[in-house]
């Protein structure tokens, strides 16, 4: 039959590229990664480690990336069982990276030491966000906060000040008009659940978080969907949004504005090496890349912040860095100012699975639109 | 939906000689292997699946936690609801347009009969997309309302299982026009002339005789409207609505952390089919009694309509259309406009976005034309011969090869395609990879998926090629291969061709089946479109929208040509 012949094909096919490519080039000549983090920056930060792996060795990398939301991400690693499509887990809570890790689905990443020096224990007070594993299985590679949005020209004709604190979004004339996604789907919305409840507590937490779904008019399916959203102006303001994702909406012009609110959380997007990676030199360097100069301007440049204090955001007037400080109120790197940090990993580990419960039950199952 | 009854005549293999048996035999045994391995078993696996533990052991606990849960009762609630609505709206207005364009002569009625092919066409994602850049709260209508009219809050015209319904009815209403205008023109006057002759009025003419006749080629477009909206759950996530089966399916899977949760998803794909499959049969059982329509196609005169018939017809055709052409407008708006937030059009217009999908990004092309290409080529090396066996032979099993072929459109991409993932994922032995991890799957999946159009196709053309053409060329000697490719071929390509295009469109077209499936690499334009979307940029979505559209639009005239009004013997 025809289509077994077409198998077969493909398997010598594949079996044939694999047996001869790249043996004795310092790097393999494929990448693959697995990540929610967004086209907008691993696209980039794909592209700007293939051109400097020309330079560098005159290795033509074929680059690709699995975009997966974290959950589906870390489940399909699971599923994968050591024999995984992808070399890299990039982004998501550090946590996932750590059970990946006891389950032996990770490497350790080994990359030199003067570069895994570079970057800090931890960031934040009264909790500390860890930057890096202190077992050595996942590194940070920039910081993100999820703070909120809004459509000025909504907020405008609602006759409202413009929102600064995660409370403006419960002010009444927005009723209607919040977006969110639910934090049974999106680690940004589960991670700003868990900040809700570090600052008011279980009862009055949750109290709070009633409030902001009787505000909800759109439960997006993705927490990408709730600055795109707002930026068309389809809803005038959105919770718990990563400040890349909002940028990558102004950069596209729309006229969306970004909070990182008191408490905000903020993110070191880790990185990993798979087990049983087909490409582990590759993975290494590109994780080297990352860390270095002309990687963290990949970031830089789209709205998120340098993971060490060596660099600050910062360009020509008029270029898109310079932008990205406007955006995001000023901030050129989180390590020349007090972070406020009430999130906690080992609570939030503990309750995560009684906070998606809860999520279903008493605002998913009850949430009419208003 | 009618079901495929043998020509009656003579076994083909009667007269073969023993070596002309033991092919045709290891051929159909291929075939068989073929279904069992790619569609029966993921479908066991699956079912399997929602019928067992995380440790295998056999229990009914899924669904008693399913038949427990409030939120899930709602979704299935809401799934036959708006199944059952969309088949209502579907219908009254596939029924319209169908007796307008066969019985009815007016101005531009050609014209219109191309134009209501077009909403099918309209890939998934992109129309309900282009949907709301027109009527979502700060769609163009809504932003004219407030730009002139002063109103305060927008009209939520989309978000919520009215907007569902809403888009859904405009995207599949052609089905049931389609397949109404087949069984019309399969209609036999005379029935009708009788019907006047012993004087019955229009009005009861059509009550009478011309709907019920019309029962078949009805009946299975509604399935089809049903399965669809049943199964689709790109427009509801789009419009906010989770509380619909497919909502559930899709979102409980695409979260795998939950094993539970990933478990409930599994089983709600299952009961899906499930569901699915009992309204196939009760379908079938309904129209089996029902079928009088004979195969020939017969012409009617049509009725020149009254100056202000015409107007009637052309406005409400033209406000149908217009309706229809919303979401088509509002992705050729988002494929070029930059930045466009609260104005009724774009103010600055844009070719970047498809600059980056055909610069950047051509793999989507070629990948989308490289599968469906190879499926089809699957289609037809595997559905022609099942077609023959159903049109010329009487072998045992036939029965259940029409039924396989035909409950094949009732499944719901979702769950095809994470019964693939279910069954597939093992490392093959020999190989080293699993099928999962190897890029011919996906063909594959999109074979099976779009066969029974090839197998229809094919087959409606067999039973038009009388046995005595092939019963005369056996009489000089010619035989088997030998007459088939002289004799058979020549008059059934058209068919073939007809359904090949068909399934190669609807390949083009698929998301469902294959978004769980593809990895880094093999995306295709739909799952290019989805991967936009996803990450936020719905421009290039948009864009990449715009070329599958065209492409199927061109493919949809070629058809349209090549097969004329029988194109509703597709469907059923």
């Amino acid at each position: 039959m025809r289509h077994v012949a077409i198998l077969a094909l493909a398997v010598l096919l594949v079996a044939g590229a694999r047996g001869t490519a790249w043996a004795q080039a310092p790097i393999e000549g494929e990448l693959a990664l697995i990540t929610p983090v967004s086209k907008f920056i691993h696209d980039a930060a794909l592209k700007a480690f293939a051109e400097y792996a020309k330079e560098k060795w005159n290795v033509t990398v074929k680059v690709s990336a699995i975009p997966a939301g974290t959950p589906v991400a870390y489940g399909r690693i699971v599923e994968w069982k050591g024999r995984p499509d992808a070399d890299i887990f990039w982004g998501g809570e550090s946590a996932l990276f750590e059970k990946l890790a006891a389950q032996k689905l990770l490497q350790k990443v080994e990359i030199s030491r003067e570069v895994w020096d570079s970057i800090p224990a931890s960031i934040g007070k009264p909790r500390a966000i860890p930057l890096k594993d202190k077992q050595g299985f996942w590194v940070g590679t920039a910081l993100e906060p999820y703070g909120l949005v809004y459509h000025p020209k909504k907020i405008q004709r609602l006759g409202i000040a413009e929102p600064t604190e995660w409370d403006d979004l419960l002010h009444q004339k927005l009723k209607g008009e919040v977006a969110q996604c639910a934090p049974t789907r999106s680690s940004s919305s589960n991670a700003t659940y868990e900040v809700i409840l570090s600052i008011h507590g279980e009862d009055k937490g949750w109290d709070w978080l009633r409030k902001l779904a009787a505000n909800t008019g759109f439960f997006t399916a993705r927490s990408r969907d709730v600055p795109t959203v707002v930026a068309k102006g389809e809803y005038s303001a959105g919770f718990a949004v990563p400040s890349y994702m909002a940028f990558e909406e102004k950069l596209a012009g729309f006229e969306l504005k970004f909070v990182a609110p008191k408490n905000a959380f903020v993110t070191p997007e880790p990185m990993a090496i798979l087990a049983g990676s087909r490409n582990p030199k590759a993975a290494r360097a590109f994780i080297e890349f990352l860390l270095s100069e002309r990687g963290q301007k990949v970031f830089m440049e789209r709205g998120l912040f340098p993971i060490t204090p060596k660099y600050k955001v910062q360009g020509p007037p008029g270029s898109t860095a310079e932008m990205a400080v406007e955006f995001t109120g000023g901030v050129r790197s989180y390590f020349d100012r007090d972070v406020s940090n009430v999130y906690d990993e080992d609570v939030a580990q503990k309750r995560s699975e009684a906070l998606k419960q809860k999520f279903r039950t008493d605002i998913e199952a009850t949430w009419k639109k208003p | 939906m009618t079901r495929l009854a043998p020509y009656s005549g003579h076994p083909a293999s009667a007269s073969a000689s023993r070596a002309g048996r033991v092919m045709p035999a290891l051929g159909v045994g291929l075939i068989w292997l073929f279904l069992l391995v790619f569609l029966v078993y993921p479908l066991a696996r699956i079912l399997y699946d929602a019928f067992s533990d995380e440790a295998g052991r056999l229990t009914l606990a899924n669904f008693v936690e399913f038949a427990r849960d409030r939120f899930y009762l709602r979704s299935l609630v809401n799934s036959l609801v708006l199944g059952i609505g969309t088949v209502a709206t579907t219908s009254v207005l596939g029924f319209a347009v169908a007796f307008l364009l066969v019985r009815c002569d007016f101005v531009g009625r050609n014209l219109f009969s191309y134009l209501t092919l077009i909403p099918i066409i309209s890939p998934p994602l992109v129309g309900v997309l282009g949907f709301t850049f027109i009527m979502g709260r700060a769609g163009t209508v809504n932003v004219l309302l407030e730009d002139w009219f002063g109103l305060t809050r927008p009209i939520n015209f989309v978000y919520g299982l009215h907007g569902v319904l809403l888009v859904e009815t405009l995207h599949l209403f052609p089905m049931i026009t389609l397949n109404v205008v087949d069984a019309l023109a399969k209609i036999d006057p005379a029935l009708e002339e009788a019907a006047e002759s012993v004087g019955a009025r229009r009005w009861t003419r059509l009550v009478t005789i011309t709907l019920p006749l019309t029962t078949p080629g009805y009946v299975a477009g509604a399935l089809l409207v049903f399965i669809w909206t049943f199964s689709d759950f790109a427009t509801p996530l789009v419009l906010g609505v989770h509380d619909l089966l497919a909502s559930q399916a899709y979102l409980n899977i695409v979260q795998f952390v939950d094993r539970r949760l990933f478990r409930m998803g599994i089983v709600i794909s299952a009961l899906m089919v499930a569901l699915a499959v009992v309204f196939l049969i009760a379908a079938r059982r309904y129209v089996a009694i029902k079928d009088y329509s004979s195969l020939s196609y017969s012409k009617v005169p049509r009725r020149r309509l009254s100056w202000l018939g015409q107007t009637g017809a052309i406005g409400f055709l033209s406000a149908l259309m217009l309706l229809s052409f919303i979401p088509y407008l509002g992705v050729a708006l988002a494929s070029v406009g930059r930045g466009w937030s609260l104005t009724p059009f774009p103010v600055r217009y844009t070719l970047h976005y498809f600059e980056r999908v055909i610069v950047e990004t051509p793999k989507y092309i070629v990948n989308s034309f490289l599968y469906a290409g190879l499926a089809v080529g699957v289609c037809i090396v595997v559905g022609v011969p099942i077609a023959w066996i159903l049109a010329r032979t009487r072998l045992p099993g036939r029965d259940t090869l029409d039924g396989l072929n035909t409950l094949i459109l009732a499944i719901p991409g979702t769950a095809i395609g994470i019964a693939y993932v279910r069954a597939f994922h093992f490392e093959l032995p020999g190989v080293g990879y699993a099928l999962t991890s190897l890029w011919i799957v996906l063909p594959l999946i999109l074979a099976i998926r779009r066969l029974p159009y090839t197998v229809r196709g094919s087959y409606a053309s067999l039973l038009l090629v009388h046995r005595s053409m092939e019963e005369a060329a056996a009489s000089v000697g010619a035989r088997g291969w030998r007459s088939f490719r002289d004799i058979t071929l020549p008059l059934i390509w058209r068919g073939v061709l007809v359904g090949s295009l068909f399934s190669f469109v609807t390949s083009l077209q698929e998301a469902s089946a294959v978004l769980f499936l593809s990895l880094g690499g093999w995306e295709t334009i739909t799952v290019g479109i989805f991967s936009f979307y996803i990450a936020g940029s719905a421009n290039e979505a948009a864009a990449l929208g715009v070329i599958l559209i065209a492409v199927a639009a061109v493919s949809v005239i070629v058809i349209n040509r090549i097969a004329g009004t029988r194109m509703g013997g597709m469907f059923g």
